[in-house]
């Protein structure tokens, strides 16, 4: 059992994030502690995909100087592999320009409403009749 | 709510856990994921588009479509902000 | 140069949108008809695509020029084609009928940043639709939502907490995609959608591979807002200006519905949706329950929009229904729909958005007189209606008739009993609005003097009406001309398999 938990502990440790992120996206009542969970939730993706991405005993996929245009061919147990972190790079991106839209609808509502409690929120547009 | 949300919560996690269990170990070399499509990218990418650096060269080249939407999402986010918070400064006319 | 097309939809949109800015900072007036002449590209380009997919069969197009499943490829068939066409159709329409609306709704320093993503946006649904690569669709479907975010926050009162919302539901939708497309990329190595399609039948007990598909179909079902993960719709799709929500209730829930039915009998095949998990009944009945909700809460509803806001969350319901049935007729009725209710929705909220431009109000209890006031507006308005509860010849019947059809030949009456009586809610509710703005006395009388006077004909501006006319032609015409469509495209459309 340990050795199972051991083997596997990557998907563990981004499925424990996932859950801390999960559960303040949608049980938290305060919209920053929202945004922060959304941002804990896109990282444990990342690092999900980075995981996939190992192999044991292999460097960055980067070819170092000597393994240059001689033709050989090139060992692939040797480099990790580069497609997730590409995709990862991409995930990136995406997750930081949500969290600047996010951000920006947040400023939103604060001007209108300052406050951003989502319960004192739901108490003024109910008493402001909208 | 807090409850539903716990609730919600252990269930996705759950159903996470139970897929890894047919997940290949970490730093598996011969896991499907190592050894369907990347290999070749590791293979050909100093020859197909002279960069040592595999991960540029996937990026900027196999699949620069995706980089493209990529710097699209960056755009449309900045836009977005635009549309979102500018205000006409008093006194701006047309 | 036909192949060509294929990047053309997606290209065009996309550079144009980078100059809107640009224009919109020399001269705010010419960013609409820049917009409406750009959409004009990829609509002419996605017939191209849908003609040349018709007479030669699917193909692929390699961006970049490398082999598929190391590079990205565009794969068109039929199902995508059409889909393509109604998008580019229904976006360049709404992008007609923009121009006053989001003049009297908008501020003016908004209007150049607002048809920016509004192209955005159109971008992001095409390349959703015409992409052959899963993750490629994970970029796409960012672009559109996050250009949706903004739209919707800029519109009424209420609007930015409504956007909010669905920024958070939203990011956990394309989490949980994401999620969802890493678990078969550990379990397959690939990323390409025919790839996948071809590994994936040896592993289907993988239990990877069906933690991913569970992934997969929540993600899609919060994204187009089927019941209980609805929440988020109503409040956004009501708050966002006019053009905005008829863009994305006619749209951004069809799309989702077209990437469910490519993920379930694509990516997977039939067989493996169908028999090995249980996830079509629980479809089925979620499906069942956003049609009865969706009816039950327009009934409460004495504003016109948000009644139009709960029966997109019925309709979604009927696209629903036809995939989970799982038969050639239940997908050819939803295929079909798709095209219908994007027509009918779209034309509706076009009208809504008309009707409140010009009498400033949206309850419906406030609209007499209204055949006198808009009397082409109105007749539209009446044709779609009948349309929406189902009556010959409007499109709005086939669709219905093809569902239930499928629901029957899948044994499953709860289905068809559900689809009936969504026919009777949609008949009392617009019959309801129908009364408001005919059946009153003919000239109000006036209380003091006991005269009467004349309704003055204050129709819509031209720019408004011209659309609005088009789509009810089109819900006319869809209708008269489904047959054709059926047997030339959508019987292609659905997976072979069935």
């Amino acid at each position: 059992m340990l050795d199972y938990v051991i083997s596997k502990y990557n998907f563990w440790i981004y499925v424990i994030l996932m859950m801390i992120g999960l559960y303040a996206m949608i049980g938290k009542r305060n919209l920053i502690k929202k945004l922060i969970g959304m941002n804990i939730f896109q990282s444990a993706v990342i690092l999900f995909y980075v995981s996939i991405s190992v192999k044991a005993g292999a460097t960055v996929p980067i070819l170092s100087g000597h393994s240059y245009g001689h033709g050989e061919l090139i060992e692939v147990a040797k480099y990790l592999n580069p497609l997730p972190h590409v995709l990862m790079l991409t995930a990136i991106v995406v997750s930081i320009a949500t969290t600047g839209v996010a951000l920006a609808t947040l400023i939103l509502i604060y001007r209108r409403y300052n406050t951003l409690e989502e319960d004192e929120i739901l108490k003024i547009r109910r008493d402001t009749g909208v | 709510m807090k409850l539903v949300a716990l609730i919600t919560v252990f269930m996705t996690g759950a159903l996470l856990i139970y897929g890894v269990e047919d997940m290949p170990g970490w730093g598996d070399p011969n896991s499907p994921a190592s050894s369907h499509v990347s290999p070749r990218y590791i293979q050909e990418a100093m020859e197909k588009t002279a960069t040592p650096n595999m991960v540029s060269a996937v990026l900027a080249d196999y699949r620069s479509y995706d980089t493209l939407g990529e710097t699209a999402v960056i755009f449309t986010a900045g836009i977005a902000c635009i549309l979102m918070l500018r205000k006409k400064r008093k006194g701006e006319g047309e | 140069m036909v192949e060509q097309f294929a990047a053309l939809i997606i290209v065009a949109p996309l550079i144009a949108s980078l100059i809107v800015p640009l224009i919109g900072w020399r001269q705010k007036r010419l960013c609409y008809p820049w917009v409406v002449a750009v959409l004009v590209v990829p609509f002419i380009c996605s017939l191209g695509v849908l003609n040349t997919v018709l007479t030669t069969g699917k193909f692929s197009y390699r961006l970049g020029g490398w082999a598929p499943p190391w590079g990205i490829e565009y794969a068109i068939d039929h199902l995508n084609a059409f889909v393509l066409v109604i998008v580019t159709f229904i976006s360049l329409i709404i992008a007609v009928y923009s121009k006053k609306s989001v003049e009297k709704e908008l501020a003016e320093e908004k209007i150049a940043p607002f048809y920016t993503l509004f192209l955005l946006l159109v971008t992001g649904l095409l390349g959703i639709v015409i992409t052959g690569d899963v993750f490629n669709l994970f970029v796409f479907l960012e672009i559109s939502s996050l250009s949706c975010y903004a739209l919707i926050a800029i519109g009424e009162e209420g609007a930015p907490t409504a956007a909010f919302n669905y920024v958070i539901l939203g990011t956990i939708a394309a989490c949980f995609y994401l999620l969802g497309v890493g678990y078969l990329y550990i379990a397959t190595g690939s990323l390409n959608m025919a790839d996948l399609a071809n590994i994936l039948p040896s592993m289907y007990h993988s239990k990877v591979i069906l933690v991913a598909f569970a992934f997969f179909t929540v993600s899609l079902a919060i994204k187009g807002g089927l019941f209980p993960l609805h929440t988020w719709l109503p409040d956004a799709y009501y708050t966002a200006p006019s053009v905005v929500s008829a863009l994305i209730a006619s749209l951004m829930t069809k799309v989702s519905a077209y990437v469910m039915i490519r993920v379930m009998f694509t990516v997977f095949q039939p067989h493996f949706s169908v028999d090995i998990v249980p996830v079509l009944p629980i479809l089925g009945w979620m499906a069942v329950f956003a049609i009865l909700f969706g009816g039950i809460k327009a009934l409460a509803q004495t504003d016109l929009k948000r009644m139009l806001v709960y029966i997109v969350v019925a309709e979604v319901g009927y696209i629903i229904i036809g995939v989970s049935v799982a038969n050639r007729m239940g997908l050819t009725g939803a295929i079909l729909h798709i095209m219908n209710d994007a027509v009918m929705v779209a034309c509706l909220f076009l009208i809504v958005g008309a009707i409140f431009y010009k009498t400033g109000t949206r309850d419906i209890n406030k609209l007499h007189y209204l055949n006198k006031k808009m009397p082409f507006t109105m007749a539209a308005f009446t044709i779609t209606a009948l349309s929406m509860v189902g009556i010959p010849p409007a499109c709005g019947f086939f669709s219905k008739w093809y569902l239930i059809l499928g629901t029957i030949e899948a044994g499953q009456w709860v289905y068809a009993a559900a689809l009936l009586c969504s026919s009777l809610i949609n008949a009392v509710l617009f019959f309801r609005v129908i009364e408001c703005a005919y059946l009153k006395p003919l000239n109000p009388v006036n209380a003091h003097t006991g005269e009467t006077h004349m309704i003055q004909r204050d129709e819509a501006p031209l720019t408004m009406l011209a659309p609005i006319v088009i789509m009810a032609a089109l819900v006319i015409l869809l209708g008269m001309f489904s047959g054709n469509i059926i047997s030339s495209i959508i019987q292609f459309a659905v997976p072979a398999s069935f």
